[in-house]
């Protein structure tokens, strides 16, 4: 590392690769569109203007569709390879819940910091059934277990942070604030590089969210009951099948018989009646996904659901 | 009161006064000899907090006028011939949609693009019947430029009470004609719509023994639909046959209910008059100088002159007409009024229509000459 | 300036679309899996999560299937002549500024009869939203030939299959200055209310372009299948792909694109005017 930088906080992700001599490691996972790429862009800006050499690597082919995109950056005095072998990140920081606990074997054992939003994003084909409400494929694991198994682990409602100073896209700069604070580098200097890559006129909110980001650690740092108290509070509500209430309600007299709601029923639970008016034929297999209300043009559809399916959703 | 006069072309007191009878709302499209009239509002209407835009054409312009009188404000539009031809339809829907409107046509030579630059009055039969169906309009024809300062006035104030379009309809010359006009008092009062309370039964087309509904403005809770379709009492669209009959008759009696206020009209020496002439607009200018010189000739002619052209004054005409031998009609036209004339007149008496069609105007002379072979016949 | 009470993140509830229709005249007249309900539909659910008043929304229309729409809605509604609703709500935007003013047209109504003041609204950006619902036919005339219909299909007018190109109506709105332009069929209506809302929300003149279905008489001539075939198969028809340069391609393409074409911050009209110096306000 470059012999100049004040360590004004603890920088415990670099204090081992410092000791090394060898370059910090930070891989940066998410989904389309959270911003990794802009973290990443900050990460390298940053280390050039402390002297370090840097490299860095990234997918990001699926960003249109919510696919996945990660990204290696290595600093130091010299940087070979490109990419982090598994167990030698210092720091993961993922946008994305599930997508963090899928790298976290990259994590460095022991020391290795992981920072993650604690929002789930739940891919369509995480629906094992379509069923409203019904169980889904998708991580099962809670912060609290995942914190206790990392060096250190700071699991924070980012996007809820954001979408409360004003603008949800400032999610990514909530969990650069939280990293800041494991990093050699003085915090007017993110500030100030932050601000090169956010869109103009949304400085303000991006260093709001800053440091939003860092008072958070801060004060995880102090009490870690604080630490896990962002864990749970988005966790929808599982309903098993036999627990959603799904009820169609049909208006005969505005229902012409089109058809399109038998047709583009992803269920096909629908049918037409002798008289041609649109009936549920098969009610246990209505997800209650709103389909047929969306698409039938006479407004003779309405989907209702339970107090308690509403809530799931 | 001032009664000093401000020295006036006709197309700016049309201007002056719109603005003075409260039109906010001013959309046009260039063309001669009206163009002046949208010159002078896109100065005027900024200053009173009013909007004036050009459309991209006359259909627009009509439209755009019933858009903004739909939302309130009152509105206005000027043209002449080719572009009141291009009105024709949105006219018919301000008509059926009882949408309060001022139209000004400065007519012109025409068929078709005609003779920009020289006078006519050739649109009074287009002004009645131009748009397709029964329909109530108003025409008003001034024929100085005072006039035209205060039928502008006037026609605001029957638009606005009585919800129908209203025509003002001079020519070339008096478009560009400068005279003293006495301008009316800023703070003189003005005739405000009908517009609906907070009536939980409201029906938007229903009316009272004036015929005329009370309007629905936008934001006051009625939410009302407005069609060009023949609609029903609450406005919306029927082809039921008693109610199409009641609504579409009560349109067209709507005028006749309020006609002693509507009609205007001018008569000199028609008490004992021989030979009437019936004339309007500048045509009229040039027939009172000739009733004078005929009658120091010793004819006895009289004068009637309709300011309201539609709906025409009909008994006041038969009340004029009614000792005269013959009836003399001088018109820029190839006889439009006289064969109004002949249907209103149907006591046998010759009507003699003097149109012309040349683009020049008539002289005294000319109507003298022709009262003098009346008389000789 | 448009006071749309758009408050971000606004509390409006879950949409109810009989809070939003004149009850007393449904079932409305459209034919069965006529694609207009479902962008009626799309529209009410954007005005309701857009929090806009009843009282405050203004829908112009012109003649066709289009015009008929607004009827049904509870707002302040305004069917007028064929081709000119943008002119009507030109005057009645610049009257009353205070509205949402939303104009929902034909392709017809648009593009042909309307296709002058179309390129002009477009081009003078006043703050409103129209909402062209392409059905590619002159339904309420009986089904001739439109600038929309696509090449060689039947139509009343084209007995033996249409020869004329096709407009694309969102790069003419583009072209003529459109500062919003986007399009979206109506399988996709979330999407579709989506597009909705920001063409509402944008200040200045929106351009929506909705591929809809005329199934009754379209469909039937041309063999494309009942309300459903033809609603999968203008998805099928459609790539949310980059829209490219105007001139490069100044007709339709086979492959429709979708989504936003244009987002930009231009003058409003409106503003402008009342911003000159010699307007008085109040």
């Amino acid at each position: 590392m470059t012999a100049d930088t004040s360590l004004d906080e603890p920088a415990e992700a670099t204090r081992e690769a410092s000791r090394a001599d060898r370059p910090t490691n930070i891989l940066i996972v998410g989904v389309g569109g959270q911003g990794v790429i802009m973290i990443s862009k900050v990460l390298a800006l940053l280390s050039q203007m402390h002297g370090a050499e840097v490299k860095q690597s990234e997918v990001h082919g699926m960003a249109k569709r919510g696919g996945v995109v990660f990204s290696h950056v290595r600093y130091g005095k010299k940087v070979w390879s490109p990419t982090i072998a598994k167990g030698e990140a210092d720091v993961l920081i993922a946008l994305e819940w599930a997508e963090g606990l899928r790298w976290l074997d990259f994590l460095r054992p022991g020391t290795g910091v992981f920072v993650s939003d604690t929002r789930k994003i739940v891919p369509p084909f995480a629906c094992r059934n379509r069923k409203f409400g019904a169980d889904r494929a998708y991580a099962k694991e809670t912060p609290a277990e995942i914190v206790s198994r990392v060096g250190n682990g700071y699991v924070l409602d980012a996007t809820g942070a954001a979408e409360d100073l004003g603008n949800t896209r400032a999610a990514n700069t909530v969990l650069l604030g939280a990293l800041s604070t494991t990093l050699e580098f003085p915090a007017e200097e993110w500030e100030n590089v932050i601000d090169q890559f956010v869109p103009k006129g949304t400085q303000e909110v991006n260093r709001e969210a800053f440091r939003y980001g860092r008072d958070w650690v801060e004060k995880a740092r102090r009490d870690p009951a604080f630490g896990l108290s962002d864990a749970n509070a988005y966790e929808a509500p599982v309903l098993l099948p036999g627990e959603v209430d799904v009820e169609l309600e049909i208006n005969e007299t505005w229902c012409k018989g089109c058809d399109i709601c038998v047709k583009l029923c992803p269920e096909r639970c629908l049918a037409l009646s002798e008289k041609h008016k649109a009936t549920l034929k098969n009610p246990a297999a209505c997800t209650g996904c709103r389909v047929c209300e969306w698409l039938c043009p006479d407004f003779a559809i309405r989907v209702k659901r339970t107090a308690a399916a509403e809530a799931a959703e | 009161m001032s009664e000093q006069l401000t020295p006036l072309h006709g197309n700016h007191a049309c201007a002056l006064g719109a603005i003075a009878a409260g039109c906010r709302f001013f959309g046009g499209y260039p063309i001669t000899p009206s163009s002046e009239i949208a010159e002078r509002m896109s100065r005027e209407l900024p200053k009173v907090g009013g909007v004036f835009i050009q459309m991209e054409d006359e259909i627009a312009s009509m439209a755009a006028i019933i858009g903004a009188s739909m939302g309130g404000t009152r509105s206005m539009t000027a043209t002449s011939g080719p572009g009141f031809s291009l009105m024709q339809e949105n006219l018919g829907y301000a008509a059926i949609a009882e949408v309060p409107c001022v139209i000004i046509n400065v007519m012109r030579g025409g068929p078709s693009t005609g003779m920009p630059t020289r006078p006519a009055q050739g649109d009074i039969l287009q002004a009645r019947w131009g748009t397709h169906g029964d329909h109530p309009i108003i025409v008003l024809t001034p024929a100085s430029v005072q006039e035209v300062y205060d039928e502008t006035i006037r026609a605001f104030e029957l638009a606005e009470k009585l919800r129908v379009p209203v025509v003002v309809m001079y020519d070339q010359i008096i478009a560009h004609l400068l005279e003293g006009v006495k301008m009316r008092d800023a703070d003189a009062p003005l005739v405000e719509r009908k517009w609906a309370g907070s009536e939980a039964d409201y029906k938007p087309f229903a009316t009272g023994d004036d015929l005329v509904p009370a309007m629905a403005r936008p934001g006051d809770g009625h939410r009302v639909h407005t069609t060009g379709l023949t609609h029903n009492e609450a406005g919306f669209p029927t082809q039921h046959p008693e109610t199409v009959d009641r609504v579409t008759r009560r349109l067209l009696d709507k005028l006749d209910r309020h006609r002693a206020e509507i009609e205007k009209f001018e008569a000199v020496d028609t008490d004992d008059a021989d030979i009437l002439v019936v004339t309007f607009g500048i045509s009229a200018r040039a027939a009172r100088r000739a009733v004078r010189i005929a009658r120091a000739e010793g004819i006895k002619a009289g004068l009637f002159r309709p300011l309201t052209m539609w709906p025409f004054p009909e008994e006041a005409l038969r009340a004029a007409a009614k000792g005269a031998k013959a009836v003399l009609v001088p018109e820029m036209n190839a006889g439009q009024l006289s064969w109004q004339l002949e249907r209103v007149l149907r006591d046998g008496t010759p009507i003699v229509s003097q149109g012309k069609i040349d683009g020049q105007p008539i002289t005294p002379d000319e109507i003298v000459a022709r009262l003098r072979e009346i008389r000789g016949s | 300036m448009n006071e749309v009470a758009t408050v971000a993140g606004a509390e409006t509830g879950p949409f109810e679309i009989r809070d939003y229709l004149r009850l007393e005249l449904m079932p409305h007249f459209m034919c069965p899996g006529c694609g207009h309900g479902i962008a009626l539909r799309a529209l009410l659910w954007a005005v309701h999560e857009l929090g806009i008043e009843k009282d405050k929304l203004a829908v112009v229309s012109g003649i066709g299937c289009s015009g008929r729409v607004g009827a049904y809605i509870d707002a302040n509604t305004f069917h007028t002549t064929h081709g000119r609703p943008l002119a009507f709500a030109t005057g009645l935007k610049l009257a009353r500024p205070d509205l949402t003013v939303v104009v929902i047209s034909g392709d017809g109504d648009s593009l042909a009869i309307g296709g002058n003041h179309l390129i002009h609204a477009c081009r003078r950006n006043l703050d409103m939203t129209l909402l062209m619902l392409n059905n590619e036919v002159y339904g309420m005339t009986g089904g001739q030939v439109s600038p929309t219909t696509s090449e060689h299909r039947l139509t009343t007018t084209t007995p033996t299959g249409n020869v004329e190109p096709v407009f694309d109506a969102c790069r003419l709105a583009a072209a003529s200055g459109a500062s919003f332009v986007g399009r979206e069929v109506t399988l996709q209506a979330p999407a579709l209310k989506n597009l909705v809302k920001k063409a509402i929300a944008h200040n200045g003149f929106s351009f929506v372009e909705v591929m809809s279905d005329c199934t009754e008489i379209y469909g039937r001539k041309n063999d494309l299948g009942e309300s459903p075939e033809m609603i999968l198969s203008q998805k099928a028809d459609m790539r949310p792909e980059a829209f490219g340069n105007v001139a490069d391609q100044p007709f339709r393409p086979h492959r429709l694109a979708t989504g936003v074409f244009a987002e930009l911050d231009r003058p409003e009209y409106g503003a402008v005017y009342r911003a000159q110096p010699a307007f008085r306000k109040g």
